[in-house]
């Protein structure tokens, strides 16, 4: 069963949504009515791109109005001034509002949440003001008139036809939004919003992400306002506020963010809603004001958010059958083959030289030289503030060393990003469990498969063959691997929602979807029950088999001892032994960082 | 000479109004992490109260404590019933929303009630200008930056010297370390809501005489109050009172030297640029992101 | 069964609404308007509603038109464009209306062309006086006037400043808006035609709360009369920013600020003169008297003064008068025949007398030498001659 039908399975809704498009100008009687169901297909469209930005990177906007007055304008510019035709204007306007987009990205690479929505609040009072008062090309508060209507070849468009363009154009936009939200890309981009940390580790960049939903929610608005300067045939500033902004928003929260049916279902609200709500007289604009109020307060998910909630539980109050986790690892050629590592280089797979990383004046990590044998468990231990978690983000491109070298299978690595890093074959769980805690168990799984991705926007958008080749084989091999780990009949609950040892395995099995040849796992025991420790050194040596390198970040002595062959202790930054776990334990210099003097540490936990 | 002068005390003046709505917002961003959007409104609210009193014939130095002493109870029900059930960390934007609905029906039942039409709340200090190096200013004027600065060291002195505020403190930089001691996190929250909008009133009655009365009045002064804010950083009270002075200077420079379509758009820009080359604020503190 | 009737009702109200009611063939006998009814320019739409809600209960009471009784449907536009179309577009297709009114906002009244003449369904703006409105190269022209032509105020207010100047250096003070930037041109064409010197054109924004900086370079330029356009909010702040920094001119204004200007300037305001089409607050004639006192008993208002665009509502009444007229004259309740009728009604209205209230050529009915000059004395605003700036 597919993860969440409800808003996956959009086929039967997107014929439904095309039927009525399609039955609509038989519906209607006059064009009012057409009209108000075209001003609401635009607005659609801006709330669907917008959706991308607010439902999957969490970014919010409170300047769409800006980006939609940009491709009104431009498209009113060009076809006043240049006489540019339909197609002309309209490219006019996506290049004109993509580049918009690029530009307010930029700065999400540095600031985010009410930071960004203010950079965007003044972008669209910016725009606003140049409209007013470029008079010369704007024609000021006045506006431009006498926007010519659309003609494709075939003489004026009539408002049926006009009507027939609309809708196919939002429809599109509707398939590809549903496409990209329900695709790779998607997950990533929901995977960047919910934990920066965990996508980064898993070689998913997230400014490109980000960039990306800003260009296209741009873009988006920059169509739907072209088509409103032909709808209109007459664009002026007062059409762009900030007010317009805020509605944006508005339909993507009331409808849903993040859902496929939300924008339409908001945006179709709140264009009826004005109209519905004229017999209120001067009370109307209070009655809306109540009315987005008691929708926001009773259904704060939005409409098809709540819907989907209320399915889900049904649905799992329907299916509660007793499910358990299976004990893990559980090998199986298809997980030998998806996992083994086969040696390409000689020598050892990750050294570090000399590498010291400073935090202003401190020293975390000083003159730090070791040497991670291929195919082989090496421990780093240490007393607590020893350096250990430091080294690793230093291992792993989250922390760019002060001094010294890191070389990643002979290719030298310092400085370069945890991105890169985790595409060169390396990557790592979290001392306090880092997941994408609202999408699913195989979500979180496959969301790690995206940095090998080889099926690329266009056929993921569109759903070409490669796009389902693709999905079929990542499907089959997160399968795999949550069998392996023994999570298979968690597979559809949210990861959230798993008990601690469960989200530990899960953690384990997306960095294992990288098929890493190396594996950082920080602390992997910490609360964990005996059994389950037992587990997951039965692991450690399986992935071992399997010629996957591990390195542990562990203070649970026993474990280190039976799995490691290799062990590094640091003490204050420094390296103060490294050996065979045998001669470490022995290491007069060890039993002196760990207690001071006397007992050699043998406890469970040291 | 005389219109550097002008244009600097003209700022000052309007610069002082965006430092006390920017000390609200700084108020309730210190408690919950989350802002009443419409804190504009509280302005209205408090000087719409106070007109109507005043023609009530209830005089206005019973009305006006009356009039703040309601925001202040408007501002605990936002906070109560828009704020806390809608605010779960820091990518929520429920509370954003709801603050909006209720800002809507506000300024719609004044504008029924009340009026659509700027009315006046008379000062005395309103009659006659004062001439300082040349420039002129009105005596009323003068109060907004002297009450921006006491606030400030109003709001200080109460952070540092008092039980309460050094509980709202703790709750600013450490919620759940706070509320582990047994500070009384939603008190404190509801306290703050309620400060804000009877600072928010406060600076409405204040600005009344200069800039009137109508139910939008706030909505300007609200959203460039909180840019202030943002630009500013949203944890320093005097950084927040500086960049709301300089913001307010600015744009009275922008407007002598060049045009007021200039002044939104270099002003908005500045913005942008300021908060690029400083993504926690001016004087805000980096928020370390910890691995 | 009430609750049930109820939702009857809303079930069938919103499926008329999706499915549309009748094809609107035969118009009906209903005037709609698209005004600011939320917003902070609400009271516009007040004023104008006193005045066509009067005019229509009195031809109703008299049996109406045709034999058939005018109804009034207002819809709120709140300013914004997108919302006047959507009005336009209900007022003339779903609700099959005769004719329409517009509000406040030229924005708006500009935006409303397009859908105005593909319904043909003739329009008459009351209040907004923006020139591109009526002349809009369209042919032919649905849209009519019954109010201020901003061509014919700006000339009316270029000689006026040119009598009123010592310098004979004009300055120019308008709002950033609709209204305030379609001005311009006109002020421009006109000053040229008068061989007057405007010196500086100065701008500002709603809600600006200090117009010092635009003063300051007035005042520099020598400039003892200022042409304005601005709202009663933005008079107050400029009269404010002049007292700060000691300037004295002489003010010609528009008509945009005849409200609660005097509450806020009081004496301040004190000759300031502002052009009118009409005013309540001089000595009426019979006809004029009886319908301020219809005005001020319908809708309980203390003095004349409550009406906050005075000239506002006596357009609207005149208006919905000439559109009775027009259809009289029709014959039909046929939107194109009425447009064609709107060229031969002869009205005696409380404005002027029409005598025809359009011509093919010339679409705004209200002739610039039947303005008004009034003028604040304090805190009022009056006819100048019963003021001491009358001279």
């Amino acid at each position: 069963m597919k993860p969440n039908r409800f808003t996956a399975g959009v086929a039967l809704p997107a014929v439904v949504f095309a039927v009525v498009l399609v039955a609509i100008p038989e519906l209607v009687s006059n064009s009012f009515q057409l009209r108000a169901v075209m001003l609401f297909l635009i607005y659609a469209l801006v709330a669907l791109g917008l959706n991308l930005l607010v439902g999957l990177v969490s970014l919010v906007s409170l300047g769409q109005a800006g980006l939609y007055a940009l491709g009104a304008y431009t498209v009113a510019i060009l076809a006043t001034q240049t006489g540019a035709g339909f197609v002309l204007a309209m490219m006019g306007a996506i290049a004109v509002t993509a580049a918009a987009g690029v530009a307010l990205s930029y700065p999400t690479v540095r600031v985010r949440g009410v930071y960004l929505a203010v950079v965007t609040i003044a972008f669209g009072l910016i725009v606003q003001n140049v409209a007013i008062d470029w008079r010369t090309l704007t024609g000021g508060t006045l506006g431009i008139s006498n926007v010519p209507r659309i003609d494709l070849g075939t003489g004026p468009l009539s408002t049926t036809g006009l009507y027939g363009l609309i809708a196919a154009i939002t429809f599109v936009g509707f398939v590809l939004h549903h496409n990209l939200m329900h695709s790779r890309i998607g997950r990533a981009m929901r995977a960047v919003a919910q934990s920066e940390t965990a996508s980064r580790a898993l070689g998913i960049d997230p400014t490109r992400q980000r960039v990306l939903a800003f260009v296209l929610s741009s873009v988006f608005a920059g169509i739907a306002g072209g088509l409103y300067a032909y709808l209109n045939r007459y664009v002026n500033p007062d059409t762009f506020s900030f007010s317009d902004s805020i509605r944006f928003l508005l339909m993507v929260i009331l409808g849903g963010s993040g859902t496929t049916f939300g924008p339409l279902i908001g945006a179709g609200i709140l264009t009826w809603i004005p109209n519905l709500l004229q017999a209120f007289g001067k009370w109307q604009l209070f009655v809306y004001g109540a009315l987005l109020a008691s929708v926001i307060f009773f259904l704060p998910k939005g409409i098809a958010g709540s819907a989907r909630d209320l399915w889900l539980r049904w649905r799992v109050g329907r299916n509660q059958s007793v499910r358990q986790a299976d004990a893990w690892p559980k090998p199986s050629p298809g997980v030998d083959a998806l996992l083994g590592v086969r040696a390409t280089v000689r020598g050892p797979v990750l050294q570090t030289r000399d590498l010291t990383i400073r935090f202003g004046g401190l020293s975390a990590v000083s003159g730090v030289t070791v040497d991670i044998e291929r195919a082989t468990v090496h421990a780093i231990i240490g007393p607590n503030g020893a350096g250990k978690t430091t080294l690793l983000n230093a291992l792993s491109g989250f922390y760019a060393p002060t001094e010294g070298r890191v070389t990643l299978l002979q290719d030298e690595v310092g400085g370069r990003s945890s991105v890169q890093i985790a595409r060169g074959g390396l990557t790592r769980t979290f001392q306090n469990t880092e997941l994408f805690p609202e999408m699913t168990v195989e979500e979180n799984v496959r969301v790690a498969f995206h940095a090998r991705s080889r099926c690329g926007f266009l056929s993921t958008v569109l759903r070409l063959p490669a796009f389902h080749a693709e999905e079929r084989l990542q499907r089959e091999r997160a399968a795999l691997l949550l069998d392996y780990v023994g999570l298979a009949a968690y597979r559809d609950e949210t990861a959230a929602n798993l008990a601690f040892g469960h989200q530990r395995r899960l953690e384990i099995a997306r960095a294992l979807a990288l098929s890493p040849e190396i594996l950082l796992l920080d602390e992997p025991a910490a609360g964990l029950t005996h059994a389950e420790i037992d587990e997951l050194i039965a692991l450690i040596r399986d992935l071992k088999r399997l010629g996957v390198t591990v390195v542990l970040v562990e203070h649970h002595v026993d474990m280190i001892m039976s799995v490691s062959d290799h062990v590094t202790v640091l003490d204050y930054g420094e390296v103060i032994a490294s050996g065979a776990p045998s001669a470490v334990r022995e290491d007069p210099r060890v039993i002196e960082a760990y207690f001071g003097a006397g007992t050699v540490p043998t406890g469970a936990h040291a | 000479m005389t219109a550097f002068v002008q244009y600097t005390l003209s700022g000052l003046v309007i610069g002082g109004l965006y430092a006390i709505v920017a000390l609200g917002f700084y108020i309730m961003w210190s408690a919950v992490r989350a802002v009443n959007f419409a804190h504009g409104d509280t302005l209205m609210l408090g000087s719409v109260l106070a007109i109507a009193l005043m023609w009530a014939g209830v005089p206005l130095l019973v009305g006006i404590p009356l009039a703040i002493a309601a925001s202040a109870g408007f501002g605990l029900l936002i906070e109560r019933i828009a704020v806390r059930p809608l605010n779960h960390g820091p990518s929520s934007v429920g509370w954003m929303l709801s603050t909006i609905a209720i800002g809507l029906m506000l300024e719609a039942f004044v504008t029924i009630t009340f009026g659509a039409d700027p009315r006046s709340l008379p000062s005395p200090l309103m009659g006659a200008p004062i001439s300082i190096a040349g420039a002129g200013i009105f005596p009323h004027e003068l109060l907004v930056p002297v009450a921006a600065v006491a606030l400030l060291a109003l709001l200080d002195w109460f952070y540092r010297a008092t039980m309460l505020g050094r509980a709202m403190r703790a709750i600013a930089q450490k919620p759940v370390a706070a509320g582990l001691m047994g500070i009384d996190v939603r008190r404190m929250a509801l306290i703050s809501f309620a400060a804000a909008s009877a600072l928010g009133a406060f600076a409405g009655i204040l600005a009344a005489p200069i800039i009137q009365v109508s139910a939008t009045m706030g909505l300007l002064l609200g959203l460039k109050g909180f840019l202030v804010a943002i630009i500013a950083g949203m944890s320093n009270a005097r950084g927040i009172v500086i960049t709301g002075f300089a913001y307010g200077v600015l744009e009275r420079f922008i407007e002598g030297f060049g045009n007021t379509s200039l002044r939104e758009v270099l002003g908005f820009g500045v913005m942008i640029l300021l908060l690029l080359m400083f993504p926690n604020g001016l004087f805000g503190q980096r928020e370390v992101n910890k691995v | 069964m009430k609750l049930r009737s109820v939702h009857a009702l809303l079930t069938s109200a919103s499926l008329a609404l999706v499915l549309g009611a009748a094809p609107a063939l035969a118009n009906k006998p209903c005037i709609g308007a698209s005004l600011p009814i939320t917003g902070p320019t609400a009271w516009a739409a007040d004023s104008i509603r006193m005045g066509a809600e009067v005019a229509i209960a009195e031809i109703n009471a008299k049996g109406g038109v045709l034999g058939q009784r005018l109804s009034f449907v207002a819809y709120d536009d709140a300013g914004q464009p997108p919302r006047g179309v959507d009005n336009a577009r209900r007022i003339a297709e779903s609700d099959g209306c005769i004719a329409m009114f517009g509000g406040w906002h030229s924005g708006v009244a500009l935006a409303v062309v397009e859908p105005v003449h593909d319904a043909r369904i003739p329009y008459i703006a009351v209040i907004s006086a923006g020139t591109r409105i009526t002349e809009n190269d369209r042919k032919p022209n649905y849209m009519f006037r019954v109010s201020m032509f901003d061509r014919w105020q700006a000339l009316a207010l270029v000689r006026k400043s040119k009598e009123v100047t010592k310098t004979g250096n004009i300055g120019v003070l308008y709002e950033d808006t609709g209204w305030g930037q379609g001005a311009v041109p006109d002020l421009k064409a006109s000053a040229s035609a008068e061989s007057a010197k405007i010196v500086g054109f100065e701008v500002f924004k709603w809600d600006d709360r200090d117009m010092t900086a635009q003063l300051i370079r007035l005042r520099d330029a020598k400039v003892d009369t200022i042409i304005l356009y601005s709202r009663d909010l933005e008079a107050n702040q400029i009269l404010r920013s002049m007292q700060r920094i000691n300037y004295s001119a002489r003010i010609v204004s528009a008509w945009g600020n005849t409200g609660t200007l005097g509450e806020l300037a009081g004496p301040l305001a004190n000759g300031m003169i502002v052009l009118q089409t009409f005013t309540w607050a001089g000595d009426l004639r019979p006809q004029q008297k009886r319908v301020l006192d219809s005005i001020m008993s319908r809708y309980k208002l203390k003095s004349p003064d409550d009406i906050k665009h005075g000239s506002g509502a006596a357009n609207a009444y005149d208006a919905v008068y000439i559109l009775a007229e027009a259809i009289r004259t029709a014959g039909a309740y046929d939107r194109t025949r009425v447009r064609d009728a709107l060229y031969k009604v002869t009205h005696e209205g409380i404005v002027q007398r029409y005598a025809p209230a359009f011509t093919p050529e010339r679409h705004n009915a209200i002739l610039p030498e039947n303005y008004v000059w009034t003028a604040w004395h304090n805190g009022r605003i009056l006819p100048i001659a019963q003021t001491p700036y009358g001279k």
